[in-house]
C-alpha cells in the first residue's frame, strides 16, 4: 500500500497494482490503448505516459508500480510518489503518440464500423492535434483479411496494441495470432495453417480499440451511434453472462459482453453472442393457434383461451398430466406457472428438462438452461440428464410444454405415435418450433429479449434480464399469459361453466380466493418479481436496484469463480 | 598517453590464434585455473568490482555491479549470456575477438560463471557472422575436450555448459531483452523493464548479460588484479578498449587503447589522418547511435566523462570519420534508413517515428524539403526520445537531433537550394575498409 498524490488527489495504490489501474479505479482518467485489465501488461502503445516527480523521463502508468518509501524519504512527509497527468509535457507526449498512430492510419471513419466507439477518434478529439504534418503517402497494408469464420482484419487501421494476440495466448490459450513483419510494416496475422476460430474469437473485436478487427455478423450493418443499448443476460447456458444488447428500430443488431466480475468478467462466447443470428432463422407465429383437421389455425385470443380452458380443465387424473418446464423460464415465469398449475390442477405439477452439453474451462457451462439453478431454488423437479421425452409422454392424456422444443431432432413417426394417444398437446414457446407445429394448442410467448425477468446462474447469482425489443402484440411474457387465463377463467366462472360443472367452479373459486392477497390478477413483471421474492426466502430483502447492473449473489462470496 | 598496449588483442596475429593449443601457449585459461584453484567466487566477484570494469556494449554499466544483482542462492538456476550480436553501424571490434581469440571470451564467461554460480551460458552471435560462429563452435568443443566446460570443471565442482545461439540478422536482438526473447525462439522484441534480466532473464530465470569485449577483459583482471586494472588509463572507464576506426581515415581498423586517448589523437596519430588529406567535417565517436561531433569537438578523451562534455557518449567504440566531402543530409538519411528498417515495431514512437523521420530526411535529400522541416525533425526526435520501451528509439533520435542541430545550415541549404552544398556534391565514397 502506497500513498500517491496524483493531480493533487490522494489515492492508495496497492501492492502489485499499477499506477494506471489505481488511477482508473479512482476515476482519474489516463488514456491508454494496449492495456486491458484482463490481459498481461506490455507497455507498447505509450499512450499512458505520465510525469512522475523525480523521474528523468515520462513513465508509462501501465507499467509503473509504486513501492512504499521509508518514512524519512517520503515526499512532503507522506507520499510515496507524486504523479502529474495533465502537465504540458504529458500533453505534448500524448499529442506526439497520437500523431504517430495516425501517420499511416487511413482515416476511413465514414465507412468504419468502429466509428463512434473508436478510441482513436475519442483520444484524437480529447488529446490529439488539430492537424497532421504528415505530407507523405500513407503506407498500404493488407485489408479485408479473413482471420477466421467471423473475423475480418484491416492492417491499415491497426495500431499494433496486440490485445487480440494476448487474448488468444492468455485467455483462450489457443495462440492463433501473431505479429508478422517488422517496424512500420508490422501487422497481425494468423500462424500458417491456423484460423482464428476459437469459441471466443469475436471477443478480439470487442477488445480491439480501433476498427482493425470487425466481425462479419455486424460488419456494415448499422452505425453504432444509432444503436440503443439495453443491459441483459445471455440465455445460452447457466453461466448467465452479462451482456449489452444493441438494437436498432426494434431489431437486435449485436450482443456485446458487459463487464461483471461476479459472472463473466469481460468476455462472452461466440455461441452466446451469435444467438442474434439464430433468432433470425427461427419461424415465428404471432397468434395463438388451435389444431383443426390437422392444421394449426391462428385464432383470436379470447376464443382461443376459451377453447383451451374448456379442454384442459376437464378432470384429468394427475397421473395423466405431464407438464414439461424449461430452465429457460425466468423466476417470475416459474412462479406464475405455479399459480396456473394450482388453478388448473389444484397442485403444482411439472418437471423441468435437465439439459447438458459441452463445457469449457473459461465460461461455457455444462448445464445449458440459463435458469436451472433458479428453478431448483423454486423447488421445481428435474428430469434425468438429457431424458428421452418420449418415454415421459407414454400413457399421458394431457401434455403441456413450456419454452422447450422437446422434439427437436427426433424421429417424426415416433413422435406422432406418442402423441396419438393424447387428448391435448399444448405448447407455449417463443418460436414456432418443430414441437409447436405438432401441438393442438400453441401459445406464442415473448422471447428472452422481449420480456423482463430475473434469473439465477449456476453460482446463485441473481441478475435481471431486460426487455430489449418489444414483441408483437400476440406474443406475451408467460406471466401475462397466466393473467389472461385467470381473467378468462373468472369470466367463464359466471357464464360457460354454469350448467354442468358446478363442482369444478367451486374448486377454481377456492384457488382464486387463496390468491386474493397476492395480487396476481394485475400481472406484469414487477408484480411477479414480488411473488418471486416471497417464494425465495434468500432474496426477500433484495430490491430490483440490487440486481441492476451487476447482479446479486445469494450464495458464498461475491467473487464468482471466473 | 602510453603507446598502444595490447591486452585484449595480445594473442591476435599469432599463428592459429583461435586454436586452443596456441591460445594456451599465449596464456589462455591461466586466469580460469587461478580463479578455480586459488580464489573463492566472492573473491572473483570482488576483483571484478575493484577493477571498475565498465560494460563495453554501449551503456557502460559497471560489470561487477551487474553480476552482483544475480541472486546469491546456489540452488537457483541462473544463466549467463554473452552478447555477440554486434551490429551497430561502425562497430566491428567483437568480430575481431570472436574470430581470432575465442578462448579469451570463453574463459571470461567461465570465470563469470564461477563468480556468479551460473548453471549455463549462451553466446548469442549475430546471424551474419558465419565464420565467427564456426570458430566459436570449434572453440567451445575444444574447451569441453579440455574439461574447461561441462560437469565438475577441472575438479572444482563447478558445472557449466555453454551454448552457441545464432541470431537471424536483426539489429534489435542486440538489445539484451530482445536477445533473450530471440534465444527462447520468440519474436525479437525488447521486454519492458522492470523486471530486469537479473531477476527475469532467459527462460524467465535470473540472467546476466555482458558484451563480448567485457567478458574478454575478465581473464586479465583475474591475472593482474583488479587494482592494477582500475588504474589503467582513464579513471572512469579503466582498462583498454577496442576502438574501430572507419570512414574517411587513412588507416582504418581496430585499435586497442586506453580510454584517456583523445579523439584527435585517435584520428590523427593512430588513424594516420583524414583520407586524401582533406579537412575533417564530423565524427561519430561510438557507433552510429551516439550524437555526432564536429571538428571543434574532438579534443576530448574517449571515456564517458570526456565525451559527455561535448554531448556524446563512448558507446560501442566505433569511430566513424567523415571528411569535408560528406553531405550530412545523405549521411543521416543512410543512418535513419537503417533504424527504420531495424525498428521492431513494438512500440509506437519508434515504429512510426523512424518512418516519419526517414520520409522527411529523404525529402530534404531529394530536394523536396519544406520550410520548417528541421523543426519537425527536432520535434519528432523529442517525441521519440525517452518514450520508447528500449534504447533503439533514442539511438535513432539522437543522431538525427545532433545532425540537425550541429549542421543546421547544411540542412537549411538543402531545403532552400534543393541541392547539396557545392563542396559535398562529389562525396568521396570508400570502397574498401
Amino acid at each position: 500500500m502506497a500513498l500517491v498524490l496524483i493531480d493533487g488527489k490522494e489515492i492508495v495504490v496497492n501492492q502489485n497494482e499499477t499506477l494506471l489501474k489505481a488511477a482508473l479505479r479512482e476515476n482519474i482518467y489516463i488514456p491508454y490503448y494496449c492495456y486491458h485489465p484482463a490481459l498481461s501488461i506490455v507497455g507498447q502503445c505509450r499512450m499512458c505516459l505520465v510525469k512522475v516527480e523525480g523521474a528523468p523521463k515520462l513513465l508509462t502508468a501501465c507499467t509503473t508500480y509504486v513501492s512504499e518509501l521509508p518514512k524519512e524519504k517520503k515526499i512532503d512527509g507522506k507520499y510515496d510518489m507524486k504523479v502529474f497527468t495533465k502537465t504540458e509535457e504529458v500533453k505534448e507526449a500524448q499529442r506526439g503518440i497520437l500523431e504517430f498512430l495516425l501517420l499511416n492510419h487511413p482515416l476511413d471513419c465514414p465507412i468504419c464500423d468502429q466509428a463512434g466507439e473508436c478510441q482513436l477518434q475519442i483520444y484524437s478529439y480529447e488529446y490529439g492535434k488539430p492537424r497532421s504534418e504528415f505530407r507523405f503517402e500513407k503506407l498500404h497494408a493488407p485489408k479485408r483479411v479473413d482471420l477466421g469464420e467471423h473475423i475480418v482484419y484491416d492492417a491499415e487501421r491497426c495500431i499494433k496494441c496486440t490485445r487480440c494476440i494476448r487474448f488468444c495466448n492468455e485467455i483462450t490459450k489457443t495462440g492463433e495470432l501473431t505479429l508478422v513483419e517488422r517496424g512500420v510494416h508490422t501487422y497481425v496475422d494468423v500462424f500458417e495453417g491456423k484460423k482464428l476460430n476459437n469459441p471466443y474469437s469475436i471477443c478480439t473485436v470487442d477488445i480491439c480499440p480501433v476498427g482493425a478487427l470487425t466481425f462479419k455478423e455486424f460488419r456494415f450493418k448499422e452505425r453504432v451511434w444509432f444503436l440503443q443499448a439495453t443491459n441483459s443476460v445471455c440465455p445460452e447456458c447457466s453461466r448467465n453472462c452479462s451482456i449489452r444488447v444493441d438494437t436498432y428500430k426494434g431489431e437486435i443488431m449485436r450482443i456485446v459482453p458487459r463487464f461483471n466480475p461476479y459472472v463473466n468478467n469481460h468476455f462472452i462466447c461466440d455461441y452466446g453472442r451469435l444467438i442474434t443470428e439464430r433468432i433470425k432463422n427461427n419461424e415465428l407465429r404471432e397468434m395463438p393457434s388451435v389444431k383443426e383437421k390437422d392444421i394449426l389455425k391462428p385464432i383470436i385470443e379470447k376464443e382461443f383461451y376459451k377453447m383451451l380452458l374448456s379442454k384442459i380443465t376437464r378432470k384429468y387424473k394427475l397421473k395423466d398430466v405431464l407438464v414439461i418446464l424449461s430452465g429457460r423460464m425466468t423466476n417470475e415465469e416459474v412462479e406464475a406457472y405455479k399459480v396456473l398449475s394450482l388453478l388448473l390442477f389444484g397442485e403444482v405439477l411439472g418437471e423441468s428438462l435437465y439439459i447438458t452439453g459441452d463445457k469449457d474451462e473459461i465460461l461455457i457451462k455444462e448445464e445449458k438452461r440459463p435458469n436451472y439453478f433458479g428453478e431448483k431454488l423454486l423447488d421445481v423437479k428435474f428430469t434425468k440428464e438429457n431424458e428421452n421425452v418420449l418415454s415421459l409422454i407414454k400413457d399421458k392424456k394431457l401434455v403441456i410444454s413450456i419454452r422447450e422444443d422437446i422434439f427437436k431432432g427426433m424421429n417424426e413417426d415416433q413422435i406422432r405415435k406418442a402423441l396419438s394417444s393424447l387428448d391435448a398437446f399444448v405448447v407455449m414457446d417463443a418460436f414456432f418450433t418443430e414441437t409447436a407445429k405438432m401441438s393442438d394448442f400453441y401459445i406464442p410467448l415473448a422471447n428472452w429479449f422481449e420480456m423482463e425477468g430475473t434469473t439465477f446462474n449456476f453460482d446463485g447469482h441473481l441478475q435481471k434480464i431486460s426487455k430489449c425489443v418489444s414483441p408483437p402484440k400476440g406474443r406475451k411474457p408467460f406471466y401475462d399469459v397466466v393473467s389472461t387465463i385467470m381473467n378468462i377463467l373468472t369470466e367463464m366462472e359466471t357464464k360457460d361453466f354454469e350448467t354442468d360443472k358446478e363442482k369444478e367452479i367451486e374448486s377454481v373459486k377456492k384457488v382464486l380466493e387463496s390468491f386474493k392477497d397476492r395480487d396476481v390478477m394485475k400481472g406484469g413483471f414487477l408484480t411477479w418479481f414480488k411473488e418471486v421474492k416471497n417464494a425465495i426466502p434468500q432474496i426477500k430483502n433484495v430490491s430490483l436496484k440490487d440486481i441492476v447492473p451487476l447482479g446479486f449473489s445469494i450464495k458464498g462470496s461475491k467473487d464468482g469463480n471466473s | 598517453m602510453a603507446d598502444q598496449e595490447r591486452i585484449l588483442t595480445a594473442n591476435i596475429g599469432k599463428k592459429a590464434s583461435s586454436d586452443i593449443d596456441s591460445a594456451m601457449q599465449g596464456g589462455a585459461y591461466e586466469a580460469l585455473i587461478k580463479a578455480l584453484t586459488r580464489m573463492t567466487p566472492e573473491q572473483v566477484l570482488n576483483e571484478v568490482k575493484t577493477s571498475n570494469l565498465k560494460g563495453r556494449g554501449g551503456a557502460g554499466f559497471p560489470a561487477g555491479l551487474k553480476w552482483s544483482f544475480l541472486p546469491k542462492e546456489k540452488n537457483k538456476i541462473k544463466y549467463l549470456v554473452c552478447n555477440a550480436d554486434e551490429s551497430e553501424p561502425g562497430t566491428f571490434k567483437d568480430r575481431l575477438l570472436i574470430e581470432n581469440d575465442p578462448h579469451r571470451i570463453i574463459e571470461g564467461i567461465i570465470i563469470a560463471a564461477y563468480a556468479t554460480n551460473a548453471n549455463a551460458g549462451f553466446i548469442y552471435i549475430r546471424g551474419e557472422m558465419v565464420l565467427g560462429a564456426k570458430i566459436l563452435e570449434k572453440a567451445i568443443s575444444q574447451a569441453y575436450e579440455r574439461h574447461f566446460l561441462g560437469k565438475n570443471i577441472m575438479g572444482s565442482g563447478l558445472d557449466f555448459d555453454l551454448y552457441l545461439v545464432r541470431g537471424a540478422g536483426a539489429y534489435i536482438c542486440g538489445e539484451e531483452t530482445a536477445l533473450m526473447n530471440s534465444i527462447e525462439g520468440k519474436r525479437g522484441e525488447p521486454r519492458i523493464k522492470p523486471p530486469f534480466p537479473a531477476g527475469y532473464g532467459v527462460y524467465g530465470k535470473p540472467s546476466n548479460i555482458n558484451n563480448v569485449e567485457t567478458y574478454a577483459n575478465i581473464p586479465t583482471i583475474i591475472l593482474k588484479g583488479g587494482n592494477l586494472y582500475a588504474n589503467l588509463g582513464s579513471k572512469d572507464t579503466p582498462g583498454t578498449r577496442l576502438f574501430g576506426l572507419s570512414g574517411h581515415i587513412k588507416n582504418p581498423g581496430i585499435y586497442e587503447l586506453t580510454s584517456d586517448v583523445t579523439l584527435r589523437e585517435l584520428i590523427y596519430n593512430y588513424g594516420g589522418g583524414i583520407l586524401g588529406d582533406k579537412k575533417l567535417k564530423a565524427v561519430i565517436p561510438g557507433g552510429s547511435s551516439v550524437p555526432v561531433l564536429t571538428v571543434n569537438e574532438i579534443d576530448v578523451s574517449m571515456d564517458a566523462e570526456g565525451l559527455k562534455k561535448v554531448g556524446s557518449m563512448p558507446g560501442s567504440g566505433g569511430v566513424i570519420v567523415m571528411n569535408e566531402t560528406v553531405c550530412m543530409v545523405k549521411a543521416l538519411l543512410n543512418l535513419i534508413k537503417f533504424y527504420e528498417h531495424e525498428s521492431c515495431g513494438q512500440c509506437t514512437p519508434c515504429r512510426e517515428g523512424t518512418h516519419f523521420l526517414r520520409l522527411i530526411i529523404e525529402d530534404i535529400e531529394n530536394g523536396n524539403g519544406k520550410e520548417g522541416d528541421c523543426e519537425k525533425i527536432l520535434a519528432i526526435c523529442k517525441n521519440i526520445m525517452g518514450r520508447t520501451i528500449c534504447p533503439l528509439g533514442d539511438a535513432a533520435a539522437m543522431p538525427c537531433e545532433s545532425f540537425v542541430k550541429k549542421f543546421r545550415d547544411e540542412f537549411e541549404y538543402h531545403i532552400k537550394e534543393k541541392r547539396c552544398l557545392p563542396e559535398t556534391s562529389k562525396m568521396t565514397t570508400i570502397f574498401s575498409v
